[in-house]
């Protein structure tokens, strides 16, 4: 005699790190590509004024660009980007180095990250 | 009682600064440092901005400062380290690419990606050069 074997389906659970995944790869890609060249520009050239004029991080120039869609697109994927690349490393470190528990460990990554993406949101809103 | 006792194998807790493969993987890891860091002043640059001429003003005399110079130098070397190691991983995640029924090497894809990245970073270089006179 046989016994009918039920089996029960439990869905999986599924991870959430792939939602972490796509901006880390953007950003690390962003970078990657056009890191060195921002750097550059705007950490080196533009204050020296070698290559390219001071005036070009001037208020005036710096605030119409701030204020153009396009610029505020730019500012947008660059500083969150930057953040929530950031974050995905430093976590993943963190937490291989056993620096401490999940939760405080997220807190100060992605929580970190989401708070400069909510921050940059708002000011590029109001400029 | 469980009379089980597995070999833990020791792994000592500075293993990620252990010269040779586990230090390189700390020193790529903390370009992401690096880049949040360059995020941070650009945020800051931002919010100056929002904050009306004087306080943009102050950021600017930071971006002068010795001390802004040289972050920038050590963030362009923690950057173009990543570039060097984000297209050395590049051929290890992504599908193979099969060109005359035969795969391209990863040291190719790694080689014409990292020529790629050089060229985008140059030519917004180039353009902000042309732009700004």
């Amino acid at each position: 005699m046989s016994q009918a074997v039920q089996i029960k389906r439990v869905p999986e659970a599924r991870s959430k790190s792939p939602l972490f995944w796509l901006p880390f790869g953007a950003g690390g890609m962003l970078f990657a590509l056009f890191g060195p060249g921002l750097i550059l520009i705007t950490g080196l050239m533009a204050p020296t004024g070698i290559g390219i004029p001071e005036s070009f991080m001037s208020y005036a120039h710096a605030r119409a660009f701030a204020e153009n869609p396009l610029g505020k697109l730019i500012l947008l994927a660059v500083i969150a980007l930057a953040f929530w690349h950031g974050a995905e490393r430093i976590f993943l470190t963190l937490k291989d180095m056993k620096a401490g528990t999940i939760p405080p460990l997220k807190m100060g990554t992605y929580g970190v990250a989401a708070a400069a993406t909510v921050l940059t949101l708002i000011v590029l809103l109001v400029i | 009682m469980s009379e089980r006792r597995p070999y833990r194998r020791p792994m000592p807790s500075n293993w990620w600064w252990a010269p040779g493969p586990y230090r390189a993987y700390t020193i790529r890891e903390l370009t992401g440092v690096a880049i949040v860091i360059y995020g941070a002043v650009l945020l800051a640059g931002l919010i100056s901005l929002a904050s009306g001429p004087s306080s943009y003003a102050g950021f600017l005399a930071f971006l002068k400062s010795p001390f802004s110079l040289l972050l920038h130098l050590v963030l362009l070397a923690a950057v173009v380290y990543h570039v060097k190691t984000w297209f050395e991983t590049l051929p290890k995640t992504q599908p193979k690419i099969i060109v005359d029924g035969k795969p391209v090497p990863a040291e190719q894809i790694t080689k014409y990606a990292t020529m790629v990245a050089a060229g985008c970073s140059l030519a917004l270089i180039l353009l902000v050069m042309g732009v700004a006179r």
